[in-house]
């Protein structure tokens, strides 16, 4: 790693023990720059992947946020980010919700104790590092899914979920009616979810 | 036992070229609206049915772990400051913090204690209040002054002798015994009564 680099790295971390420090005397206002930092990560690669619904995922991280402002003085701060702790909150909560959810459980059982912990954050570059690795392996998982479906299906999903084409290009690019099409993505998605409930749970644990 | 994740979620998919009946198109155009209504708005409808809930979550999962749905900045800081305010307490969630005292938690609590055993005092004086019963009086034995004999009410016996029961009717006849005339007695009862009043009266003082 290059010494500027690292030099960086280090301030970042050093800033973070500050407010963290400052919080847990009782400034609680000096959470805000770590909440801003850490928000997008929790959001795009802990709760929404998880959830699959913006809006409560958006409650979820209001309320792993909040719940990290009042419990600041229960965190030891062990020359690491705060980031491994704040992510454990998103994903007690995301627990929580699918809980009371029967209608995700599926979705939940699958998603929700997949917790890659390659990396050991010391600084806000291993955060982020930590966050795409979990982004990469979300995408593995669903990934292996598409593998286990049609190609059909599996080119529906891609172009109408991934590439966000319209539903004309979509048609189009398969040489189907848009009725045609939007058939065959209903049934691609059915077909995705009951797949990636099916999966072995032992495969996507770690 | 039947729930949610049962029928169509969870029952068998129908092959891409299978024939679809009617009630699968009309579903099937149902969820495209609603996968077009999310792509644009980046959010759930409110209001649809559970399967396609399930099914619109799926979608969300897959577009999110490709990156397709990151926290818009507005809405980044507007759940940061919300969840400020929340662990906070008060205020209000678009209205900043920055420089605005913080109070911690612990001290939130010391006014609502204060109040609260201000209360249970009060509340407690005034049961005691009613409940009590009022002491009762009891009254001193007064040794009363000693006075003479000639200022009390007092039977005649001593000066004229007694009266038998006998001659309480037939006066008359009982006087014609008497030693002593009807007359005398009542003279010598006046007498005495009268020294009684002038001694007490004039302090001896004929």
């Amino acid at each position: 790693m290059a010494p500027d680099l690292a030099d960086d790295q280090q301030r970042e971390l050093d800033q973070e023990q500050r407010l963290v420090e400052e919080a847990q005397r009782g400034n609680l206002d000096a959470m805000r720059p770590i909440l801003e930092r850490y928000a997008q990560p929790l959001y795009g690669t802990v709760i929404l992947p998880r959830l699959g619904d913006s809006a409560s995922a958006e409650e979820v991280l209001r309320d792993t946020l909040a719940t990290a402002v009042e419990k600041i003085n229960r965190f030891t701060w062990q020359g690491k980010s705060i980031y491994p702790w704040l992510r454990q909150i998103a994903i007690n909560k995301v627990f929580d919700v699918h809980r009371q959810s029967k209608r995700s459980r599926r979705l939940a059982d699958a998603m929700v104790h997949e917790v890659p912990s390659e990396s050991d954050p010391t600084t806000h570059a291993d955060v982020q590092l930590m966050a795409d690795q979990e982004r990469r392996a979300h995408r593995d998982r669903i990934d292996d899914t598409m593998g286990l479906l049609q190609e059909r299906y599996r080119t529906a999903i891609e172009l109408r979920l991934v590439q966000e084409l319209s539903r004309e290009d979509c048609a189009k690019r398969l040489g189907v009616t848009i009725g045609t099409f939007d058939v065959l993505l209903f049934r691609a998605v059915r077909a995705f979810r009951k797949a990636f409930g099916e999966r072995d749970p032992k495969a996507g644990a770690s | 036992m039947k729930t949610d994740d049962d029928d169509f979620l969870t029952g068998a998919v129908p092959d891409p070229d299978a024939e679809p009946t009617a009630a699968e198109l009309a579903h099937a155009k149902a969820f495209a609206d609603l996968v077009d209504k999310t792509l644009v708005s980046g959010r759930m409808p409110p209001a649809m049915s559970t399967d396609d809930r399930a099914l619109l979550e799926v979608a969300t999962v897959i577009r999110a772990t490709h990156g397709g749905l990151p926290l818009a900045p507005s809405k980044q800081h507007s759940v940061v400051e919300e969840a400020l305010r929340l662990a906070i307490g008060g205020g209000n969630a678009a209205t900043s913090l920055a420089g605005a005292p913080v109070i911690p938690i612990k001290r939130r609590w010391l006014p609502w204690a204060v109040a609260s055993t201000t209360s249970l005092v009060a509340a407690a004086a005034i049961v005691l209040l009613v409940i009590r019963k009022p002491p009762v009086q009891v009254q001193p034995n007064v040794p009363t002054a000693s006075i003479p004999l000639e200022w009390k009410s007092r039977p005649t016996d001593a000066l004229i002798g007694r009266i038998s029961s006998e001659c309480s009717g037939p006066a008359i006849e009982c006087a014609k015994q008497a030693t002593v005339s009807t007359s005398a007695r009542i003279d010598t009862i006046f007498s005495d009564r009268l020294a009684g009043y002038r001694d007490r009266r004039f302090g001896g003082k004929r």
